[in-house]
């Protein structure tokens, strides 16, 4: 069998994820084809007809959307993730803490409103008591790995995301965590859209990722483990 | 006979092809809506970045890129070819890549240490780089095509050479260049990819009528139907200017001798 017989004979499996996933999910399956971008653009893809056999999503109401809709089956948590600010390793606006963001002149990039980190961002702003600093903000990404890049560049003084995504350019940023009180509820979702002619595949590719092995990825790549530890006592 | 049926189904074809998606837009538009919609300050903010940007990088693409085609229109030096070659560049250059040179050579830690980006002037640069070239391009022609025997007489006649760019080749090339304007400021009304890597995406300040169709093509995707039409009516508008324009300019070469005399 050669070329396109072979294509045709092993079905791969497309993959539509958050960006937040770029890194860790080719781990999970190299063999998969993704579409990596804002979970918010990937689901309105979907809804559009975009052949995606997997819809992996930064929040749990996308997919549920999609499920409501008869769109995707019912999605389920894969995985959870915490919210940090970053900052340049240069640090030219010279933040220490989230309070330093309402200095006035800080050029503060956030994803959108639709885009899930975007929607985070402003819970925790809220829950802190700092929507102000929300007017520094100097540019409203399309993803999550736009504000890290802009960050990282060093054109943008400080930028929430996903405390993964920093990991990814160690030596470029700094991270400042967040109080656990204040952070939103950030668990992914993950579902096997209706219209797949691969769901078969599809199946076995959101299996992998809840396997034993999916999970140690995740966790390695800084992820938290998709049910939250009970506290003991 | 069957023949001709073929390249009648072809035409048909090509034309249904082109025309399908704008129809769709126009379409798929929820006309109750529309007035609510135009009104939305989400629209009316990426109208007037779209206008202002635009008209501020098309203001300098005329004062620098006419004597900058001009030259290259006159003289005739080494390398000449090559320095051509790099104004049309940006033409042929994917958007994206725009963006990344304009942010290594104006970043913060770019070249020139500037900080521009997140700012307007960053949407002005982004939409001036990606345009210009259309314009002078096209100007090097016209200027190329003004006929050498008048400005040597306009010369022969006392005038000099700032009067006879003045007086005999900007009315001669006019045509030529109000058409290449026409092209650019449609190509920088349009621009997305450069400006969105390069001056990032905020209302009012940074978002242009493409930044927003994007963003509220997840959001409302009615609204972005909605922008949609409104840059292709724009469009239409500017690419019927140039029409116009050019059938002027066709006139104005014929007629020139015979009024100079």
């Amino acid at each position: 069998m050669t070329g396109f017989a072979a294509l045709l004979a092993k079905a791969t499996v497309t993959v539509y994820a958050a960006a937040s996933l770029t890194n860790v999910f080719p781990q999970i399956d190299p063999g998969a084809h993704y579409s990596f971008g804002g979970s918010n653009t990937l689901a309105a893809q979907i809804q559009l007809g975009a052949p995606a056999d997997v819809f992996a999503s930064a929040n749990m109401t996308l997919p549920q959307q999609l499920f409501q809709k008869g769109l995707c089956t019912q999605p389920v948590v894969f995985t959870r993730n915490t919210l940090v600010l970053i900052v340049p390793k240069s640090n030219p606006a010279a933040i220490h803490s989230v309070y330093d963001l309402q200095k006035p002149g800080v050029k503060l990039d956030v994803a959108a409103v639709g885009v899930p980190v975007g929607s985070y961002t402003r819970q925790i702003l809220k829950n802190m008591g700092l929507t102000s600093v929300l007017n520094n903000v100097v540019s409203n990404e399309t993803d999550v790995r736009e504000v890290l890049a802009k960050v990282a560049l060093g054109e943008a003084d400080a930028g929430f995301v996903y405390s993964t995504d920093a990991k990814t350019v160690p030596g470029q940023v700094t991270v400042l965590r967040m109080p656990a009180w204040a952070q939103p509820k950030v668990q992914y979702g993950i579902c096997v859209v209706k219209s797949s002619p691969n769901a078969a595949a599809a199946r076995a590719f959101v299996a992998r990722v809840m396997s034993k092995a999916g999970q140690a990825k995740l966790l390695a790549a800084g992820f938290l483990p998709r049910v939250k530890p009970k506290t003991v006592g | 006979m069957i023949r001709r049926a073929l390249v009648f189904a072809a035409t048909l074809l090509a034309l249904a092809f082109l025309a399908l998606p704008i129809v769709a837009i126009f379409a798929r538009l929820s006309w109750g809506q529309l007035a609510t919609q135009l009104s939305s300050s989400l629209v009316t903010d990426a109208l007037v970045v779209s206008l202002k940007t635009s008209a501020i990088a098309q203001a300098l693409v005329l004062v620098l890129g006419t004597p900058a085609a001009f030259v290259l229109a006159s003289h005739r030096f080494r390398g000449r070819s090559l320095v051509v070659t790099l104004v049309e560049l940006p033409i042929v250059m994917p958007p994206a890549v725009a963006g990344i040179g304009l942010l290594a050579a104006f970043g913060r830690f770019g070249l020139l240490h500037t900080g521009i980006p997140f700012t307007q002037t960053a949407v002005v640069l982004a939409v001036a780089f990606v345009s210009g070239p259309l314009y002078v391009r096209q100007a090097i022609a016209a200027f190329e095509a003004v006929d050498e025997t008048l400005v040597a007489a306009s010369r022969t006649l006392g005038a000099g050479p700032v009067k006879t760019f003045f007086r005999v080749v900007l009315p001669l090339a006019r045509g030529g260049l109000g058409a290449g304007e026409a092209l650019a400021f449609a190509r920088g009304l349009g621009e997305f990819g450069a400006t969105i890597m390069f001056a990032g995406s905020l209302q009012g300040v940074t978002q242009t009528l493409p930044l927003a169709v994007y963003q509220e093509f997840d959001v409302n995707f009615k609204l972005a139907l909605t922008l949609g039409g409104l840059l292709v009516l724009i469009s239409a508008a500017l690419l019927l200017t140039l029409k116009w324009l050019g059938s002027s300019s066709t006139s104005a070469f014929r007629f020139a001798p015979s009024t100079s005399s």
